[in-house]
């Protein structure tokens, strides 16, 4: 499959802060591509700069063969854009909202009404095309949200976040209209701080933290970062610190972390180290309220890059 | 181009849609029109007028004083006008151009030789072609006393009293101007050709023709202000598409920002555009206001107002930060510029000190050339005023493009 996106040694500060530092990843065609991290990673101002909504300080991005820097146009023709915001007009009707964005990406006529049923099937809403979006649940604003940055097909997708805020019905809906659409074709670029989305969707990830990207792959190869290992988290009342340290020196535990009061262990032998962990925090005074194991995901990958929670 | 008369029509749209908006664009204009007319009456019923005005009497005979006293000794004309009597036409003159004094009437040195000698004479009226209403009632004040006073000349003539009329010498033998009287006919002295408008009052800056009613006046002050409150609404359009983020979404289109900031104001105008028609229409209709023959001169104005009003929505868009620093900016503009624009008062009746910023306000020169075109002015007669509004506009608009923060 040939390259669609590229984006080379991007960097963006705001005053001091640094936003995004020497991200490069590329996105070949009919890819879903996961941009992961937690708030504040970086994931949206990335979005933002491919978008040529921001100006990248420096790097490149080039989209369907169009630079950001020497051809925006050309990239937005390229673009559709589905932003984390619910960015509609609500005194307006769907069908108006829709109608509004198709004329922007130069829909017209009967293409552009064409479009604007496609977009309203596609979210489900066409018997209340008619009714003001302010009228409308969240759920149904954000499947209007998505339906309005994919109405004029866009080669490339990109999704920032698209089911913040919204029930688990509305939340599936999404995901599997961004499977249908992926299936006709279309590459999307995908960014959430949900790493279940991110596992479901898309087909290679790049994990962010503090504007850089600190691995990218397939899932598969992901998991593997962390070799195999089991995340076992143990919610503990009255955990002191050096009750951590004993904890930590318990054989088979490769990485430790605590976050208020939950620990999560990062260990190839869950099975065995279950009863000692546990036996050593009571007897260091600790409650243990409950404990689970988790087999690799991306979380405990995070957790192995980052050691903290993709939540914190 | 297509997409910025997108951007406008979804605007227009949008801001029509919020009743607040509507209410306050054409509901309150057209009630407060209503209120202030009904409240305050015509111009000519009503003591609304307070202005300073100045006779310069260089005339050498008696005709001139007689004029002086028909003017000030009478006890309306008194409520009417502050009236002070000079000696040095320049000095008057130069008041009047700095609008010092709304008006002032210059009789002629040699007013009572021509008329004694049967000439025709033209008093000079000056006005200041910023207080237009005042200026122009003040026209017609001295054109009647004049009338007056010459007729009363002539009809003392008539009666044989020609000989205590100052100024006026007796007609040469064979003269026969004045036809025989009663039964008897005429037997007094001849008389010269003396007519009631021997004496004419020729206004200096403006030919002033109807006098305007109350209800006019503030159909012209309340469409001069309220136009301009478009502005605040497409403001407030603008900051909450950044707040919620559908003016980024559009920038992530393929248009440019020229035809997005382009779209934006186009919008302002438009609904401007509608605003100013719904006035016209409406105060035409529900107040029988006559705004004047020319047409054109009246809509060149409106529009220029509203290009106006598309530019000061950009200036408060990007000076405003926010909706709620725009809901107190914009208003608070809108008011001075109404204020000395004479949307509330006639500009004239201002103080002396605020009159300068007159110049700044795209009220004041629309709302005058609004009621200069009530009174007979022509498009070609406005098409100054329109450009200086139309300057104005202008200015704002570049900018707020300027300062424009589109995220």
């Amino acid at each position: 499959m040939s390259t669609i996106v590229e984006v080379t040694g991007l960097r963006k500060r705001f005053g001091d802060i640094v936003a995004v530092e020497d991200v490069s990843f590329t996105i070949a065609e009919g890819e879903i591509f996961g941009l992961l991290g937690p708030n504040g990673a970086g994931k949206t101002t990335t979005i933002s700069m491919v978008s040529c909504l921001l100006s990248a300080d420096a790097g490149t991005i080039t989209v369907n063969g169009h630079s950001t820097g020497r051809d925006p146009i050309g990239v937005k023709r390229s673009l559709g854009v589905v932003p984390q915001e619910i960015a509609l007009y609500p005194t307006l009707t769907a069908a108006e909202n829709l109608a509004f964005w198709g004329r922007m990406y130069g829909l017209s006529g009967a293409d552009l009404k064409r479009a604007v049923d496609e977009a309203l099937e596609l979210a489900g809403l066409a018997d209340r095309a008619k009714e003001r979006v302010e009228t409308y649940s969240g759920g149904m604003k954000r499947r209007i949200n998505i339906a309005a940055g994919v109405l004029h097909t866009p080669k490339v997708l990109l999704m920032d976040e698209p089911t913040v805020g919204i029930d688990p019905q509305s939340r599936n809906h999404i995901l599997d209209t961004v499977k249908r659409l992926n299936a006709s074709g279309m590459t999307v670029l995908y960014t959430s701080h949900y790493m279940e989305e991110v596992e479901y969707l898309c087909d290679r990830i790049a994990i962010m933290d503090h504007g850089k990207i600190i691995a990218e792959g397939t899932l598969n190869q992901l998991r593997d970062v962390v070799g195999g290992m089991d995340v076992v988290t143990v919610k503990v009342d009255g955990l002191a610190d050096e009750t951590l340290d004993a904890a930590r020196a318990i054989g088979g535990v490769e990485q430790l972390d605590r976050t208020d009061d939950t620990l999560q262990v990062l260990t190839r032998s869950s099975g065995s180290i279950l009863g000692v962990l546990i036996s050593t925090l009571e007897s260091a005074g600790a409650h243990v309220v409950s404990v689970s194991v988790q087999e690799p995901d991306l979380e405990s990958v995070f957790l192995h890059l980052t050691g903290k929670s993709l939540r914190d | 181009m297509r997409e910025l008369f997108t951007i406008a029509r979804k605007d227009a749209k949008v801001i029509l849609r919020d009743k607040a908006a509507v209410l306050v664009m054409l509901a309150m204009p057209l009630g407060l029109i209503f209120i202030l007319g009904s409240a305050l009456g015509g111009i000519e019923e009503s003591d609304a007028i307070d202005a300073k005005v100045a006779i310069v009497d260089l005339d050498a005979g008696e005709t001139g004083a007689l004029f002086v006293e028909a003017l000030t000794g009478s006890e309306d004309i008194g409520n009417l006008f502050r009236i002070e009597l000079g000696d040095d036409a320049d000095a008057v003159r130069t008041d009047v151009e700095r609008g010092d004094l709304t008006a002032a009437l210059i009789i002629p040195r040699d007013l009572t030789e021509r008329i004694a000698a049967g000439e025709p004479v033209a008093l000079e009226v000056l006005q200041d072609p910023g207080s237009r209403v005042s200026a122009g009632v003040w026209a017609g004040v001295a054109r009647a006393a004049v009338s007056a006073a010459s007729s009363q000349i002539v009809f003392g003539r008539v009666l044989g009293e020609a000989v205590d009329v100052p100024g006026v010498a007796p007609a040469p033998p064979g003269d026969s101007a004045v036809p025989p009287q009663g039964a008897g006919g005429y037997v007094g002295p001849t008389l010269p050709m003396l007519t009631l408008d021997i004496v004419t009052v020729e206004p200096v800056e403006a030919t002033i023709g109807t006098r305007i009613s109350m209800i006019a006046y503030y159909s012209a002050g309340m469409t001069g202000m309220f136009l301009l409150f478009g502005s605040m609404f497409g403001a407030f359009a603008f900051l909450k598409e950044r707040r919620e983020q559908t003016l980024a979404r559009v920038l992530t289109t393929p248009v440019s920002k020229t035809a997005v900031v382009g779209g934006k104001a186009l919008g302002v105008f438009m609904i401007g555009a509608g605003q100013f028609l719904v006035l016209l229409l409406g105060t035409t209709m529900l107040f029988r206001v006559d705004w004047g023959a020319d047409v054109a001169a009246t809509v060149t104005l409106g529009l220029a107002e509203v290009f106006a009003a598309a530019g000061l929505a950009m200036t408060l868009a990007a000076v405003g930060k926010s909706e709620r620093a725009v809901g107190g900016i914009g208003p608070a503009l809108i008011m001075f510029f109404a204020a000395t624009g004479g949307s509330m008062i006639p500009s004239a009746m201002l103080p002396e000190w605020l009159k300068p910023l007159q110049v700044v306000s795209p009220v004041w020169w629309s709302v005058n050339g609004f009621l200069d075109v009530m009174q007979g002015a022509t498009l070609a007669d406005v098409i100054g005023p329109a450009a200086a509004v139309a300057g104005i506009g202008a200015v704002l608009l570049v900018f707020g493009i300027w300062r424009l923060e589109y995220r």
